[in-house]
């Protein structure tokens, strides 16, 4: 188990495939209010590790999101905050239409959503 | 000194016909011989072809690549090299284009693909691609096949497709020639001792399945910021295995005819010394942006260079790596102008990027994604219209009854290209 | 096909009734008249539209009988039932640009006739009212007018046919925090190209896109010592002594007051008031130290918390005042505040 960092997720799929090897706390919330969670982490001091707004799907298209960061809260990061707050402004540009596709089409998000997180993890192995 | 031949064969139509072959500027293809090279990969299950032409009233959907046809005549390498040709260095020697013409990959991949080619109407003015006659190819996968597999092979069946129709032109004489010089650090300073250093810094696209360009075959997000000569990319050197956000992905088409490459090049050796083309990513960890943009602005000061185009790809997190560059290369006394595009909502009152900076005064915008277009019913539709009510500028009532669709134009292919490719822009 | 109906707004010097002098002209509706830039307009207007009335008000009477003055105006122009209201251009007249800016933003929202005006950028009434109503940019003198005039009849008569308008730069009207779409005439590369080689030479540019901007402002290091400091108060809630004595604007405040409360120890209902028009005064009215809070700050003084409150407060409205002239009151009693040997001033908005 790697504790150097945290991974906050609305996917079961990231809870499913990377709970077993690290940190994943799962929630079944919207997209947004995901990112209003790790906005809450961000004040008390932990550190933003991947773009909230990583992947080109964009927020209220697809309801999945899952944003890393650091497992151990330090002072106020300014810069995280910036990006985080950024990240929740932004939701509200687009049209919520994340309830209107298919069913299977929500196991493309999950997977989406997955593999962005996933581009992260060598990296954040190397380092944390 | 570097110098590459760029031939340019003209194609004004495209016909099916029992042999391949370029006559008169008429491309004639062999359906049975693209099947073949398509259906080499045990992946693809059938293949569909058409033929869609400028002004004809037909939608592509959903686009998933536009290549253009190349052949390497002469010089080192093979066009897309590491990816269907060897890898070598490329962009010397002597290369033939098949211009006015492309290969467009389009077909399901996952289910809210996107991707809008319309060749006639309003849609059209908002896509470069209504302009070329476009040779399309439709795949269907294998039963069970995962999304990340059918992607990649569909990405490789279009360049398949585009070197053998590229090679239909290795023995034509081109009707243009276009001659491209680049210099070594030392060699230029000494040919062009007055002229200020500029050079061209790509963000390339580098976030994960679906959001990935390869550079010689390599995933972008796992190099370090590189520096390539600017006549490499001609040859293919970079390739999109990116499919999603239409408007402001970079098709490999965009690489290949990379609008900054060209423009600078019109300047180079007049006003300019176009000294190379730096190229970096947009990761999804936030440490890989500090040391990806480090990286650019300490190579901008280690070329000592004047000026730099920064041009960027997709929307949100990217932003952040455009900010990070531009920020850093401008505290290197390097002056950026930045290419982006907007999301300023529906109704153009929010705020357009999700980040900013003051060090970022010169920018130049691709518009306004968020803007909604209503595009007429057509005639023919190649590919399929089941995901416009997905799309990623759709929404549930995006097909409307008379066949009419609603969409922000962040669903057409190519809207608002952050290289410069088009012509939209917004105030 | 009928001409479109268009009114015209203008001020006492445009209609060639006087200048400074003349400030007070109260407002006149002239019906069936073109006058002064009026002419130059109808030229443009040709024979789409005409001007139908023309409003003249002197600026002072404007600004200083607001209401009865727009009240007047809107009951005019409704009679009249235009296509679309004109209002200047007011170049670099101050006054001239706000009453243009209130007038055309009044005609819009209570009667719901579109409106366009124009100013010179630097105009106080830009900053106030471009993101409310079309406002053509244009030159800072009445030499301008030709100029303003060839934006202002085209955008007119768009918005009185209610065609789709396009982007700032295309119409000539101040970007208004609205992004609008339109093809360029070169695509992006070439434009970031010439963007590029201007930025290089030093010349002028002009970025497609101005970052947004946040004036921050670096806090100054902590005061050392409270217990031997002086502490101002300052306000943009309006406090000000009972009847209002310097007349500061309920709102577009123009000047700042400034006040000596030596000895004051509260403020009460019967001392002080607000002025502000912006919120709901009952609250302050009832005791001003909610607002600026003398009391607490004389009981701090008291305890040694602080050395002393300083014997003047400087106040003004935040309600709708423009930036521009916020900082120049700032600017001009931050200097009578660092003569004073103030070392900390407790700023409260509302």
């Amino acid at each position: 188990m790697n504790d150097g960092f945290l991974i906050i997720t609305n996917n079961t799929l990231v809870k499913e495939k990377l709970g077993e090897n690290y940190h994943v706390e799962y929630e079944d919330l919207s997209y947004e209010d995901t990112l209003r969670k790790v906005r809450d982490r961000v004040y008390l001091g932990h550190k933003l590790l991947t773009h909230p707004l990583s992947g080109s799907v964009k927020p209220n298209e697809t309801p999945y999101k899952s944003v890393m960061i650091s497992m151990k809260p330090g002072e106020l990061d300014m810069r995280s905050m910036e990006i985080i707050e950024n990240a929740i402004h932004a939701c509200g540009k687009f049209q919520f239409k994340s309830d209107k596709y298919k069913p299977e089409v929500y196991d493309d998000f999950r997977l989406i959503d997955c593999t962005l997180l996933e581009s992260a993890l060598p990296s954040a192995e190397c380092w944390t | 000194m570097i110098r590459l031949e760029m031939g340019h064969i003209f194609i004004k139509d495209i016909q099916f016909a029992a042999e391949s072959k370029i006559e008169d500027g008429v491309l004639y293809v062999s359906e049975e011989a693209v099947k073949e090279i398509v259906l080499e990969d045990e992946k693809i299950k059938s293949v569909k072809f058409d033929i869609a032409r400028p002004g004809e009233s037909v939608r592509i959907t959903p686009v998933k690549d536009v290549i253009e046809p190349r052949v390497k005549v002469e010089g080192r390498g093979g066009v897309f090299p590491g990816v269907i040709a060897k890898v070598d260095t490329v962009g010397s020697g002597k290369t033939y284009a098949l211009k006015g013409m492309a290969v467009v990959t389009a077909g399901k991949i996952v289910g809210f693909q996107e991707g809008i080619i319309d060749m006639t109407g309003p849609g059209a003015d908002y896509t470069p691609f209504s302009k070329l006659n476009n040779f399309v190819v439709v795949c269907e996968p294998v039963e069970g096949i995962k999304q990340h597999d059918y992607e990649k092979a569909v990405r490789l069946a279009g360049f398949r497709v585009a070197v053998y129709l590229g090679e239909l032109a290795r023995e034509l004489t081109p009707d243009e020639t276009k001659v491209y010089e680049t210099y070594g650090v030392m060699e230029g300073k000494e040919k062009f001792p007055n002229l200020p250093r500029v050079a061209y810094v790509q963000m390339l696209q580098s976030q994960g399945l679906l959001h990935d360009t390869y550079v010689y075959g390599v995933d972008a997000k796992k190099t370090l910021s590189t520096i390539m000569n600017p006549t490499e990319v001609m040859d293919g050197a970079i390739v999109s295995g990116n499919c999603v956000s239409a408007c402001d992905k970079n098709p490999t088409y965009v690489h290949e005819n990379n609008p900054v490459v060209h423009d600078l090049f019109e300047q180079h050796g007049k006003t300019i010394n176009f000294v190379c083309q730096i190229l970096t990513n947009e990761n999804v960890y936030l440490a890989d942006k500090m040391r990806s943009s480090d990286w650019t602005a300490k190579m901008c000061r280690f070329l000592d260079l004047d000026a730099v185009i920064v041009s960027q790809e997709g929307f949100g997190n990217p932003d952040t790596d455009l900010i990070m560059n531009t920020k850093k290369i401008e505290a290197e006394g390097v002056k950026t102008v930045i290419i982006t595009d907007e999301y300023a909502g529906r109704d153009g009152k929010s705020q357009s990027l999700a980040d900013a900076d003051p060090a970022a005064d010169a920018v130049v915008t691709g518009g306004n994604a968020n803007q909604v277009i209503v595009l007429p019913k057509l005639d023919k539709v190649i590919g399929t219209l089941d995901y416009v009510n997905t799309i990623a500028g759709g929404n549930e009532h995006s097909l409307r009854e008379d066949g009419t669709i609603e969409v922000e134009i962040q669903a057409i292919t190519g809207a608002t290209n952050e290289t410069g490719f088009n012509y939209l822009s917004a105030r | 096909m009928s001409k479109l109906r268009v009114v015209h707004y203008i001020n006492q010097f445009f209609a060639n009734i006087g200048g400074e002098e003349k400030a007070d002209y109260p407002a006149e509706l002239r019906v069936g008249e073109v006058v002064g830039p009026g002419m130059a307009l109808a030229q443009k207007f040709g024979e789409e539209a005409e001007i139908v009335a023309t409003i003249v008000c002197g600026d002072s009477y404007f600004n200083e009988n607001l209401e009865k003055a727009k009240a007047d105006i809107l009951g005019w122009v409704k009679e009249q039932a235009p296509d679309v209201f004109v209002a200047g251009p007011a170049f670099n007249a101050g006054r001239y640009g706000v009453a243009c800016g209130t007038i055309a933003d009044a005609v819009q929202e209570e009667l719901g006739i579109p409106a366009v005006t124009g100013m010179y950028v630097e105009n106080p009434g830009a900053d106030m009212f471009k993101n409310k109503v079309y406002m053509v940019s244009t030159k800072n003198s009445a030499a301008g007018m030709r100029d303003a005039v060839g934006k202002l009849a085209p955008l007119a008569l768009k918005l009185a046919k209610g065609e789709p308008i396009g982007a700032s730069c295309e119409e000539g009207y101040m970007p208004n925090g609205i992004r609008v779409n339109f093809f360029e005439k070169k695509r992006g590369s070439q434009r970031a190209v010439e963007m590029l080689l201007k930025k290089l030479a030093g010349k002028p540019y002009e970025t497609e896109y101005p970052m947004p901007t946040f004036d921050r402002v670096a806090p100054n290091p902590a005061v050392k010592d409270l217990s031997k400091a002086t502490i101002a108060l300052c306000t943009s809630g309006g406090i000000v002594p009972k009847g209002n004595p310097d007349h500061i604007e309920s709102s577009n405040a123009s000047h700042y007051g400034e006040y000596d409360i030596t000895g004051v120890m509260d403020l009460t209902e019967e001392t002080y008031e607000t002025a502000h028009g912006g919120y709901d005064p009952v609250y302050a009215n009832e005791d001003a130290d909610r607002v600026l809070p003398v009391d607490v700050l004389r009981e701090l003084e008291k305890e040694g918390v602080i050395g002393k409150l300083h014997n003047k407060f400087y106040t003004t409205v935040g309600n709708g005042t423009a930036v521009a002239s916020a900082k120049a009151f700032a600017d001009e009693y931050a200097q009578k505040l660092i003569a004073d040997g103030v070392d900390a001033v407790i700023m409260t908005s509302t």
